[in-house]
């Protein structure tokens, strides 16, 4: 695959604005008309969130034959079930026949799936059991074996994180993952496995979806954002203290970052109760336990909007920190509105004491009611609202910190790593893959996405 | 979160003119950014919790889960009102406007002691900026000790009617 990628003519808005020049990845200059523009959004709909991978759920959240929840797959519902069989299956929410949603809940144990609007039932493996008056359709007016849930075109899984795809181009979750899943294996593979705890915290911001992606592998925000928590003597009084790392991108857009905390042992393998960090040298390599060890804090995306948050914090004057392991995903409802869902995961084999804990700071912090997040909320919104007007569309914004950085030629790791946690590598490698697929008609017309060669 | 048992207090006793006065009193504080004497209006021990909602069939019951939005003890709600109090808190600096009303109040004594459950309907409206109505309603429970002529706050159950919190945050206190 060429590493170059061919701009194909038709990547135009209508006011004859290459897409290719609204994401300037190189120079760190993205047009805030990608923001929040409904011809972009439009665009997006079809190239990004009909052809990506995008997280649907978690293992442990359907653990028994029957169990299903309802998510997205990129911006259409889907169901995410457990059949009577055992096998993880995701479909479009909605009846093969007038469309209608097939199931209506966020979660629930079912064999059948019965639309309620003329009754076409459906086996939790998709097949169509019954259509509703069936003797009033003549021979071959009904293909039942062919009129089965729409499923989507991929699914698969890894360390329990379930992804999909409409696109039966994509490439296997397995090589899309690539080198990200040796940063997902320190995350959510450390001790063998985490589990989420509880349904997830589901809210909808008045934000285009990407200023809340943007923020993720931010770690320079934290200072000014978040200067409450400092002022409470909640975070280190220094400006810099996020800033002792690594930054990583790897193909594919994938990014993140791992972090150091205070040069304590409390501080290191993520800040892990001891009976945890004693299982970590079983199940990563010894050049990954280095890696957690010098880590309290890391936070990565997927691409383009699954991100994990791996943090340590308070959400209590005076208290010491406990980690937590959030899960995030950004779902666009308008070019304005976007779903914010958060998941709290946990290592499978955490004590009663642990889950209690770090329940309680992730919910603290983070999520809408976290003495953190509901800054970073407010920050989008703003964003949003400020890239509305014809004046704004005309200038950019500016990720160019670190555009002359250095690659660490000693990482032992894959991607491409930055000895800084603090910069914009990340989000520039972020808004390169962006670009590649907001510019390419059908997969395949570029080179692998996040290829950012400046 | 079931029912006290030591039966209903009515509309027409003295107490139940108390328990309203109170938590009108209480509405007034949170709607005039007096957070430091409203934090006063709760016990030491006090668990205050908001839990996530799923929308699910009734027979599998209202939807409530053990996890919540707010998870909050006595210290952490002080940490909430100290960090208002600073000048960095973004999601209410400029501080938002909001409106607590309190309606429908059903009133229980405990079996035993002197504790009484307090249920009430609230809806608390929020405009900030230049930016249109955000509103949370739902049921609040609150178990409620005699304080003096007042009371204090034990407990706070906060069952939103919302799955989905359509939001900025819930920088709000409730």
């Amino acid at each position: 695959m060429s590493t170059t990628a061919p701009r194909p003519a038709t990547a135009r808005l209508s006011n004859g604005e290459a897409i290719a020049d609204l994401a300037r990845a190189e120079e760190g200059l993205i047009s805030r008309r990608i923001f929040a523009d409904p011809e972009v959004y439009a665009l997006e709909q079809e190239r990004i969130f009909a052809r990506g991978w995008f997280f649907i759920g978690h293992e442990s959240e359907i653990p028994e034959p029957g169990d299903l929840v309802t998510r997205s797959c990129g911006i259409d519902p889907v169901i995410l079930v457990r059949d009577d069989e055992g096998v993880v299956r995701v479909f479009l929410n909605s009846c093969r026949h007038r469309g209608m949603r097939v199931c209506r809940t966020d979660r629930e144990n079912a064999s059948f799936l019965r639309c309620p609007y003329h009754g076409w039932a459906y086996k939790n493996d998709g097949r169509l059991m019954t259509a509703a008056a069936e003797e009033h359709y003549e021979e071959g007016e009904l293909d039942k074996p062919n009129l089965g849930l729409i499923p989507v075109a991929k699914h698969d899984s890894y360390q329990g994180l379930i992804f999909a795809t409409w696109d039966p181009e994509a490439p296997d979750l397995d090589d899309f993952l690539g080198d990200m899943k040796y940063y997902l294996d320190i995350i959510v593979g450390r001790t063998g496995g985490v589990e989420v705890l509880g349904p997830p915290q589901v809210w909808d911001v008045e934000t285009g979806w990407k200023f809340a992606t943007d923020n993720f592998t931010d770690n320079f925000h934290v200072f000014s954002a978040h200067h409450s928590l400092v002022e409470l003597g909640m975070l280190p009084n220094d400006p810099d203290f996020a800033s002792h790392g690594h930054m990583i991108v790897a193909e594919e857009g994938h990014i993140l970052h791992l972090t150091g905390g205070a040069p304590t042992e409390e501080y290191e393998l993520f800040g892990l109760p001891h009976e945890l960090r004693a299982q970590i040298p079983d199940h990563l390599t010894p050049e990954q336990v280095e890696m957690a060890r010098r880590t309290a804090y890391s936070a990565g995306t997927v691409w383009p909007n699954f991100h994990w948050l791996q943090l340590m914090s308070s959400g209590t004057i005076g208290q010491r920190d406990v980690p937590f392991l959030n899960f995030r995903l950004e779902v666009p409802i308008s070019p304005t509105r976007t779903r914010m869902w958060s998941w709290l995961a946990v290592d499978r084999d955490a004590s009663p004491e642990f889950r209690k804990a770090t329940y309680e700071t992730y919910a603290r912090t983070f999520g809408p009611a976290g003495i953190y997040d509901q800054d970073d909320m407010e920050n989008w919104e703003d964003c949003t609202r400020a890239a509305l007007g014809p004046a704004a569309k005309q200038h950019t914004l500016h990720h160019t910190m670190g555009i002359a950085r250095e690659i660490d030629e000693s990482w032992p790791g894959p991607g491409r790593a930055y000895a800084d946690a603090y910069g914009e590598m990340t989000q520039r490698s972020w808004y390169a893959a962006w670009r590649t697929y907001m510019t390419r008609e059908h997969r395949g017309d570029a080179g692998p996405a996040g290829e950012v060669t400046a | 979160m079931s029912a006290l048992t030591g039966g209903a207090l009515l509309p027409n006793t003295d107490e139940y003119g108390r328990v309203l006065e109170f938590l009108h009193h209480e509405a007034e504080l949170l709607d005039t950014y007096r957070f430091a004497d409203w934090l006063e209006l709760f016990t030491d021990d006090v668990a205050y919790s908001m839990p996530v909602r799923t929308t699910q069939f009734l027979t599998d019951g209202e939807g409530f889960h053990e996890f919540g939005f707010f998870v909050d003890d006595h210290a952490t709600l002080m940490t909430r009102v100290k960090r208002l109090e600073t000048e960095f808190a973004w999601a209410e600096t400029p501080p938002s406007r909001t409106r607590h009303y309190v309606s429908n109040l059903r009133l229980e004594r405990a079996a035993e002691g002197p504790e009484l459950e307090a249920r009430i309907n609230f809806m608390v409206t929020r405009t900030r900026q230049d930016l249109d109505y955000q509103m949370f309603t739902g049921v609040r429970r609150d178990l409620l000790v005699p304080d003096g002529d007042a009371y204090k706050v034990r407990r706070r159950t906060i069952l939103v009617d919302q799955t989905v919190i359509t939001a900025t945050n819930l920088s709000v206190l409730f």
